[in-house]
């Protein structure tokens, strides 16, 4: 071995080091790259336990550390403005629906994995699309989306020989039959989101909407509405009872589960919850497709993304975790199959997955013709649109409407509300 | 009783050199003394005070720029429903509990200035919901109030006082207000109870046997003698929950988040939805600043007519 | 009271007077310690009595909550936060006390009136502000900023609750041990702080369970699992969107109360004279 002297050593070692520093690119060997990834507490608990398994696989095959902290979803929002006030903390987020608009001037452009995902796997799905790609640039990158879908009680409809309703108006039919029987329609009219997330479908297979494409225009004034609001107003007085007005998120799953309900319009939740802890109702639960109406199929939906912030001084590396958890066809299925079902994946060729056949009670959860969206379509999610959303507008009309507010005033009371918030 | 070991240090200065330097001390001591506690208060009170103020008077927004923008955020929440009605809560959240906390307060203060057998146990269930953290025993009794399970409604309908099924305590609107001044009923009682005792047992035993002599009922002792003894520990005690009950949080926030449709927020909540969850910080500092008047009016109160002591 | 035999019938009543109230005190706890015990099948029963376990009792809830959420983590984290912050606000509040109890200097009337003053500042007031001020330290969603701002309200209370005290101690024999050659700090350490050991647990107590019960602040300024405290962890981690998960909850709610109920029970006395210490003096 040829002696190197002191000297000649430093020489090279500073040569060498000032090259790296000049061009800025780490040497393959021993640079270890760290990133951390702020996700929520699933609702499927396995699901989390699953991503911790995920995260060391990656640094194995990959050599990038991850260290994945976790937060409550109640939590994210004051979370993220929090992040953002101080330009620190995360490298990759979780985002739910319309976050990535909201924060799109701090989210980095994603769109080259995007399409790297949609070839492989087929098109992202609408609801996905609309809130996570915000003016033609996709913000984040939508991971999997967790849609509303009708729960019902098989063994009584069986028992009263009922039709499994397939519109709107078939579920005023077999609502009347399933209060006789004590076991009320279960749809909330109150300040919750649940509310919304059952008023909207109802206004646009009405052929209605709140708010335009183009963002500004207010026209919930029409008949349409009108229509809406009298369909509420009969399964109200006919179907269900006067509690529904003053019920939470958790109220439609509790009386399901605890047996009152005999109809409900909720993820995939209510059932899990019955099934998990062994419920006597846990067998009599079933779902059926997304009701329909005359203007189409729609449903509510709920699609989480993935983002990765500007201020992060890792964005190659936090890409490579995006594709390597979404990307890498086995670790995504491993990661949709530990949800439960709670939670699909967004991608077209994706949609009849492996995990709805994990329980015979999951298939209508295949939703073949329905279309989803998020609060406010057509509208883009804006601040504006989800004030709107906020003030829960949508279904303060209905409550006004079915306590005794006459229908054209009820509608024009939204109308003001909504052309006030858009005015700012 | 004991000095305690104190090292003598050898001749001793005059008395006037000594006098002077235990002032030179004081004066250079209790500043010293103070100072961290001053630092503390300024740096984290008063300086954030200031900037509720600067930001009620800015359009603040989460990661926005600010602008200076008057007083218009006071004048914009007066056009906001949830505003007004929020305003409209707090006082009757603090008057209605208050009132609760002071009669209830005086009846048991005087049944435990009594002679009781398991005199400590008695007093330590009292003391009770006063010393568990808030938040988490509100979580008990949101169960308790909880839509279908409620236990609250389970007795009622047992006892046959309610009809099935009973109300929906935290979704329907004057029955949320009702459970959220039980709440804080509940776990303010003490407070009065423990305090208005004390001042109980500090009225002098010979005043009531004096007036008994007269020919004084019980009743007539409380209205003339007791009542009136009271009233500097009830004026204090009062001031006090006056100021936390008005600005109180974790009730409302655990139980009822405000809803249903505001009817149950206060201002310590809107200001959290509208500064912290919806990013407006500039109107959330502003409907916080609401708080200010009444703890002004209350401080002015206190030092103007209860505080008597001197420092 | 006018001393006289009490008429046995008389106590009775008087005792059945206290039991509403009793009731009404301790019946939430009675019931939530009962519900963090059924199974989840009994709880969601809607047939089923509240007031008793008919279906058995269970440790389910206990056990998912200690070792399948991080109740640990949160509790650990109360722990350091209000061991931290009672230490550093009973020490200012000590020496804060002490100059205004014995000395006199420019602005002492001020400064305790100040003092004052500022324990009726809100923390619902401040809790926005504050978050930037949280930011700009560069403590945000740190479990730091909690030991930095709490004693913002430990120290106002632990000062004037100790003033109180520290006057109860005799002139006379501060200055006796100063004419004999004590310093005003020797004094303090050696005289007065002995003799007033009585507040120092009280102040001691009074901040532990006021930090431990601190809501909004905790709420405000930290949000990730692993920095949170144990009552915001309960409330908020616990309810994973529509599901709420009851028992664990209820569980919850028990072991967060546990520190407190510990030192309850060993300092009953303590509670009581320093509440009325606090408004009385």
């Amino acid at each position: 071995m040829r002696h190197v002297s002191r000297r000649q050593f430093l020489a090279t070692t500073a040569t060498g080091l000032a090259g790296i520093l000049a061009t800025r690119t780490p040497p393959a060997v021993g640079q270890v790259r760290e990133i951390s990834y702020l996700c929520w507490n699933n609702f499927a608990p396995n699901s989390d336990k699953k991503l911790a398994e995920i995260g060391p696989r990656f640094t194995k095959d990959t050599g990038i550390k991850i260290k994945i902290d976790h937060i409550a979803h109640a939590q994210q929002a004051a979370k993220y403005a929090s992040e953002v006030q101080s330009q620190a903390g995360h490298d990759l987020v979780e985002m739910r629906m319309h976050f990535p608009w909201l924060y799109e001037t701090q989210l980095v452009d994603l769109s080259d994995v995007t399409a790297e995902l949609e070839k492989k796997y087929g098109k992202i799905l609408a609801s996905a699309e609309e809130t996570a790609k915000v003016k033609g640039v996709w913000r984040a990158v939508p991971q999997y989306h967790l849609p509303f879908v009708a729960a019902y009680r098989e063994d009584l409809f069986k028992k009263a020989s009922l039709k499994v309703p397939d519109t709107w108006e078939d579920l005023y039919t077999v609502g009347k039959e399933l209060k006789k029987m004590g076991n009320p329609v279960g749809i909330p009219i109150a300040q919750n989101y649940d509310s919304i997330s059952t008023a909207g479908p109802v206004l646009w297979s009405n052929g209605g909407l709140e708010i335009d494409k183009d963002g500004k225009t207010v026209k919930i004034n029409s008949p349409a509405t009108e229509h809406t609001i009298e369909w509420y107003k009969k399964m109200y007085r006919d179907c269900m009872e006067p509690e529904v007005l003053s019920w939470t998120d958790a109220s439609n799953n509790n009386s399901i589960v605890a047996g009152k309900a005999g109809w409900i319009h909720n993820p995939l939740s209510a059932y899990l919850t019955a099934r998990n802890r062994k419920m006597v109702t846990a067998d009599g639960i079933n779902h059926h497709r997304s009701l329909g109406g005359p203007q189409g199929r729609h449903e509510t939906d709920v699609p989480r993304h993935i983002g990765i912030w500007k201020f992060s001084k890792n964005v190659d590396a936090s890409k490579e975790w995006i594709r390597y958890l979404l990307g890498k066809q086995e670790v995504y299925d491993e990661y949709i199959m530990s949800g439960d079902a709670f939670l699909l994946p967004v991608f077209d060729k994706l949609s009849d997955h492996a995990v709805l056949r994990t329980d015979p009670k999951f298939a209508a959860l295949k939703a073949e013709g329905v279309q989803f969206h998020t609060y406010g379509w057509p509208a883009p999610p804006s601040d504006k649109v989800q004030r709107i959303t906020n003030e829960f507008i949508l279904p303060n009309m209905i409550a006004k409407a079915v306590t005794g507010t006459p229908t054209k005033e009820a509608v024009a009371w939204a109308e003001k509300e909504m052309k006030r918030i858009i005015a700012g | 009783m004991a000095i305690g070991n104190v090292r003598v240090e050898p001749a001793a200065p005059r008395a006037g050199l000594r006098v002077r330097e235990l002032l030179d001390h004081e004066r250079f001591l209790g500043p010293a003394f103070v100072t961290p506690a001053l630092l503390l208060l300024v740096l984290l009170v008063a300086y954030p005070f200031c900037m509720a103020v600067w930001f009620a008077l800015s359009n603040s927004f989460i990661g926005r720029p600010s602008h200076f923008i008057g007083l218009q955020n006071f004048v914009t929440l007066w056009g906001s429903d949830s505003f007004r009605q929020t305003f409209q809560n707090a006082f009757v959240f603090t008057g209605i509990a208050v009132l609760f906390k002071v009669v209830l307060g005086i009846t048991l203060a005087l049944l435990l200035n009594e002679q009781l057998w398991f005199k400590r146990m008695i007093r330590g269930a009292v003391l009770l919901p006063w010393v568990i953290p808030t938040a988490l025993s509100t979580l008990g009794w949101w169960w308790m109030f909880n839509s279908l399970y409620s236990v609250v409604n389970w007795s009622g309908i047992a006892l046959g006082i309610m009809d099935p099924p009973g109300p929906n305590w935290l979704g329907q609107k004057y029955y949320a207000m009702s459970a959220v001044i039980a709440v804080n009923v509940w776990r303010g009682l003490p407070f009065f109870a423990i305090t208005i005792l004390a001042g109980l047992v500090s009225i002098p035993k010979e005043l009531y046997e004096a007036s008994e002599a007269d020919g004084a009922g019980p009743a007539a002792r409380f209205w003339h003698i007791t009542l009136p003894l009271l009233k500097p520990v009830l004026a204090i005690v009062v001031l006090f929950s006056t100021i936390f009950t008005f600005s109180d949080f974790n009730i409302v926030y655990v139980l009822t988040n405000g809803g249903p449709i505001n009817s149950t927020h206060l201002f310590a909540t809107l200001t959290r939805q509208v500064g912290l969850e919806s990013g407006q910080i500039g109107q959330g500092a502003a409907i916080s600043l609401y708080l200010f008047p009444v703890l002004a009016m209350v401080v002015w109160v206190q030092l103007r007519f209860v505080r008597r002591q001197q420092y | 009271m006018a001393v006289r035999r009490q008429p046995l019938v008389r106590k009775v009543l008087l005792h059945l007077g206290l039991l509403p109230f009793l009731l009404f005190a301790v019946f939430p706890f009675y019931h939530m310690t009962l519900t963090s015990l059924k199974t989840d099948r009994e709880l969601y029963d809607r047939a089923s009595v509240p007031l008793v376990i008919s279906q058995g009792p269970t440790l389910e809830h206990y056990q998912k909550l200690l070792w399948e959420s991080a109740f640990l983590t949160w509790t650990k984290n109360s722990l350091m936060v209000t061991v931290i912050a009672t230490t550093v606000s009973v020490v200012i509040g000590t020496i804060a006390a002490y100059a205004l109890a014995r000395m006199k200097f420019v602005g002492v009337g001020a400064f305790g009136t100040g003092i004052f003053v500022t324990y009726l500042v809100p923390t619902s007031l401040l809790f926005l502000p504050l978050a930037q001020v949280v930011h700009w330290v560069g403590l945000a969603d740190s479990k730091w900023s909690l030991v930095l701002t709490y004693p913002t309200f430990l120290v106002p209370f632990c000062t004037w609750l100790l003033m109180g005290y520290f006057r109860t101690v005799p002139k006379e024999v501060e200055e006796c041990a100063m004419v004999d050659g004590a310093t005003r700090l020797q004094a303090l350490w050696r005289i007065v702080l002995p003799m007033a050991i009585p507040g120092l647990v009280c102040a001691v107590l009074f901040a532990f369970t006021l930090s431990w019960n601190e809501f909004i602040y905790a709420l405000t300024f930290t949000s990730s699992s692993e920095e949170i405290t144990a009552s915001v962890g309960v409330t908020s981690e616990l309810i994973r969107g529509d599901i709420y998960f009851w028992g664990q909850l209820m569980a919850g709610a028990v072991l967060g109360s546990v520190p407190i109920v510990i030192l309850y029970v060993f300092f009953l006395d303590y509670y009581v004279s320093g509440l009325t210490a606090g408004a009385v003096k």
